[in-house]
């Protein structure tokens, strides 16, 4: 006898439909999967085999071929364990074919017949057909995110197949855990002081421009990169839905209710590979920190302390949005589109650029700084030097603006780049500036000077126009850019080179 | 044969851990060619004459010695310096500055590049710390650049910091040629990124070391290289030093050779100018500008001081802005504390004092480097 049912597996950060094809015959007992399994889906044949036993179910002592078609797509996971029991169950004569007809399986078994969630479960149910899709308990929200039809879930094998022989009903949802445990972002009114540091924050998430902070240990840096995430406008349904997609595939536990509506903030640590980086692997090719942030904000903290090479793969995703892994037998794409914020010290002993309290030489410092790349330095828009706070800041004086505020001025600038038919500041054309962002005569006259004198280069002048384009906006100045914008702009960019003229 | 001494000279130098202690020792126990056989047979450092004159003398050393002479031509080795430019000077006999004859630690054998008839004249030491302030080295400049134009020759380490920019400012003036004394072979740039300097010093003045050529730059013969700046010098001017380090270390020859030590004050708050304050109060004569020098030469002042300065021509918005940086380099956030003025305003400021050459910005501080304070 012959069943067939619908699943999907994971591939990137979507879902692929796969059949899973169930033949049951006479001859000695055999059990073989085919269609390009991996290992952790070849080893379905024991827990299937444990699960049954334990639910009370049949096992046929006959020969079992599975086939999961389409057969040239490698086949990950252990989400292929529920459709392969049930099917075995069908072929076997324990369940009639129309009692799963239309249905899609998509679960992990227990060897004691329990149902268990696998990663990936938003992209898989977008990609399994069937008016009804059976996923593990716990994993309803995600799953009526996306599902075209009825969701069930199941905690149990006897108990799913008892609901589908008409025995029991089905089993509830059980309730999402109490909101309480999922904190909100940090509030900025925690950061006293740091006016230049609030301010750069500020412009970041309104004009998503990456963002570089330089200064000493216990300055603030992390403190303020956190609170990022929580200026940023909540997505809208739509990249919520791409972002719940990826952070599903790479089983990244998902909010109480399914959705990612908050903008992500990922921190990896500096000793993060390539790989956890920008995505990939061999088999499964999962996505990277990079799209782990896309639509949100890279925090890297101790940027100077990554490995080169790691930097520079950032380079090409930061430029095009997108991440594309390249195997020899498979290619995806995963998005990240981030706002990167990075954090360094200033040189080795950390002290930093206080003339004459530093032990580094200059040599030293150099050194450190050049660390990171050119090329990859010059992908931040602001570079700022955040110092310790002053005592007086520190203990007196009120808390600073809260995040409700700031966002909502950021919301505010975001809607004026919109009017210009761009998401962000940042992503406005080099060629139309004149027309989308046109600066006063004064102000051209101070950025003139600056180029005559070489303290400003062609793509640094736009890079500043751009950012001058944000700080008006935040500003709620609509007319074009003058001087005291432009002046911030310039100050909001340190120069990276600790080289000066005279002395070598 | 002064000929076959300078080259036994030269290769007594090129052994390893060869200081200006030992090679006196040497060279006061036995003519150089004599001393070189000594030194040959293993026996230069067991020879009473020589141990009374040193004191200090690992055992194993002398075995080294007799290692390495070994593998070293003392014809060969001076024929490779005359054809890399470099003579070698005797103590005693001419061509030997005269400056440096009756030094109570004279350098028994000196190398040179370039032309040793600036010696003559009027000699001031520049000296200071490697890691210096942008106001440090502008310091350093303009006072190298004054003195200079005045026919003074200035003496420094070309070192990083306030000695290469001294350097860059005695060559600026394009006046009186400069002189470097090095710790390292006259073939061996040290710092590296120094070469044009050392070329352009060398070109226009006169290169010194007490290190025979291929020598590479240890550590210890940077002190020996500081006595004599200050031995070649009248007077050592100190920019910026630390507490402690080789500035100090030059001070304290110079002192030992009764010459006037003049010191540059910084604020009380900079690290960097610390050791500069701390001389000023044991007595060294503060420097304001480089006629502070001149007067302690003997010669006469050159021009009142322009007492306008630079602030007067300084928009009176951006003006409050300047004050604040005319006493100490800032953040911008310590700019906008110390101003209470807005953030844009500063910025602005800062922006506009930058263009007009008042301050400087280096890694996030900003510094006031425009005119005399």
């Amino acid at each position: 006898m012959l069943a067939t049912l619908s699943s999907a597996t994971l591939f990137g950060a979507r879902g692929r439909p796969v059949t899973v094809e169930v033949h049951v015959s006479p001859g000695l007992p055999a059990f073989s999967i085919v269609g390009l399994p991996d290992e952790a889906c070849r080893e379905s044949r024991d827990r299937v085999r444990a699960a049954l036993l334990s639910s009370s179910l049949p096992w046929p002592l006959k020969r079992v071929t599975v086939n999961l078609a389409p057969g040239d797509v490698r086949k990950g996971g252990s989400g292929l364990d529920l459709p392969i029991a049930i099917g075995l169950l069908v072929a076997n004569g324990a369940l009639e074919p129309e009692a799963v007809a239309g249905h899609g399986f998509l679960g992990e078994l227990g060897l004691d017949g329990s149902v268990r969630r696998v990663p990936g479960i938003v992209p898989l149910v977008d990609a399994t057909s069937g008016d009804t899709i059976i996923v593990p308990a716990g994993c309803g929200r995600e799953a009526a995110l996306v599902a075209r039809g009825a969701v069930h879930t199941v905690g149990t094998l006897a108990g799913l197949v008892a609901a589908l022989r008409g025995e029991a009903g089905w089993p509830d949802e059980p309730p999402p855990p109490p909101r309480a445990s999922m904190p909100g972002p940090p509030d900025l009114a925690d950061v006293r002081g740091q006016p230049v540091g609030r301010l750069a924050l500020e412009v970041a998430a309104a004009g998503g421009h990456h963002l570089l902070m330089v200064g000493p240990p216990g300055s603030g840096k992390s403190m303020l990169a956190r609170r990022l995430a929580g200026l940023l406008p909540p997505l809208p349904a739509a990249h919520a839905l791409e972002v719940t997609m990826i952070h599903s595939a790479a089983g990244v536990a998902l909010p109480p209710d399914g959705l990612v509506t908050r903008p992500p903030l990922r921190a990896p640590h500096h000793g993060a590979s390539a790989v956890a980086l920008v995505g990939g692997g061999s088999t499964l090719l999962r996505p990277g920190e990079v799209s782990l942030a896309h639509r949100g904000v890279l925090f890297l903290d101790e940027l100077g302390e990554f490995s080169a090479p790691v930097l520079d793969g950032l380079r090409q995703p930061i430029e095009e949005g997108v991440v594309r892994v390249i195997r020899a037998r498979a290619s995806v794409e995963f998005p990240c589109r981030f706002l990167l914020v990075a954090a360094m010290n200033p040189c080795p002993c950390g002290v930093g650029g206080e003339p004459g309290a530093c032990g580094c030489s200059d040599n030293t410092r150099q050194r450190y700084v050049r660390r990171v790349s050119g090329p990859l330095l010059d992908r931040f828009d602001l570079r700022v030097i955040v110092n310790r706070p002053d005592a007086g800041e520190l203990l007196g004086g009120g808390s600073g603006e809260s995040s409700a505020l700031v966002a909502a001025r950021v919301a505010r600038a975001r809607g004026a780049a919109a009017a210009r038919g761009v998401p962000t500041n940042a992503d406005l054309p080099a060629d139309r500036l004149d027309e989308l962002a046109p600066i006063t005569k004064r102000a051209r006259r101070l950025l003139r000077s600056l180029l005559e004198k070489d303290k400003l280069t062609g793509r640094g002048l736009h890079r500043v126009r751009r950012v001058a384009r944000t700080l008006a906006d935040l500003a709620g100045d609509e007319g074009p850019i003058d001087e005291p914008h432009v002046g911030q702009a310039l100050q909001l960019r340190v120069d990276p080179g600790y080289l000066d003229r005279r002395a070598a | 044969m002064t000929h076959r001494d300078v080259a036994h000279a030269l290769a007594l130098c090129a052994l390893p851990q060869m200081g200006p202690v030992r090679l006196r020792a040497l060279l006061g126990r036995w003519p150089p060619e004599e001393a070189w056989a000594a030194v040959r047979s293993g026996r230069a450092l067991t020879d009473a004459g020589v141990r009374e004159r040193l004191v200090h003398a690992p055992a194993p050393l002398a075995e080294r010695w007799r290692s390495a002479s070994a593998s070293i031509q003392p014809e060969l080795l001076l024929r490779q310096a005359h054809a890399a430019g470099i003579s070698v000077l005797l103590h005693g006999r001419p061509p030997y500055p005269s400056v440096l004859v009756d030094d109570p630690e004279p350098p028994l054998v000196l190398f040179a590049r370039g032309d040793l008839g600036v010696i003559d004249g009027r000699r001031v030491a520049i000296v200071g710390t490697r890691n210096a302030t942008e106001v440090g080295r502008e310091v350093a400049f303009e006072l190298a650049a004054g003195l200079a134009e005045a026919g003074v020759r200035v003496v420094s380490g070309l070192a990083r910091g306030i000695d290469g920019a001294a350097h860059r400012g005695a060559l600026v003036a394009n006046g009186a040629p400069p002189i470097g004394v090095v710790g390292s072979g006259l073939d061996i740039v040290y710092p590296r990124e120094s070469a044009r300097l050392w070329d352009e010093v060398t070109a226009r003045g006169l290169l010194l070391s007490e290190a025979p050529p291929g020598a590479p730059p240890e550590p210890w013969r940077f002190p020996a290289r500081n006595r004599i700046i200050a031995a070649l010098a009248e007077v050592v001017v100190v920019v910026e030093s630390r507490r402690r380090g080789g500035s100090m270390s030059t001070v304290e020859e110079a002192l030992a050779r009764d010459r006037t030590v003049l010191a540059v004050p910084g604020s009380v708050r900079a690290a960097a100018s610390e050791g500069t304050n701390h001389l000023i109060t044991e007595g060294a004569v503060l420097v304001r500008d480089v006629g502070d020098i001149l007067v302690a030469l003997g010669f006469a002042r050159p021009s009142p001081l322009d007492a306008a300065g630079a602030l007067g021509a300084i928009d009176p918005a951006d003006r409050p802005v300047a004050e604040v940086l005319q006493r100490r380099a800032c953040d911008l956030e310590a700019l906008i504390r110390a101003t209470g003025l807005p953030l844009a305003t500063v910025a602005l400021s800062v922006t506009r004092l930058e263009l007009k050459g008042v301050v400087a910005r280096r890694a996030g501080w900003i510094e006031y480097v425009g005119g005399a304070p």
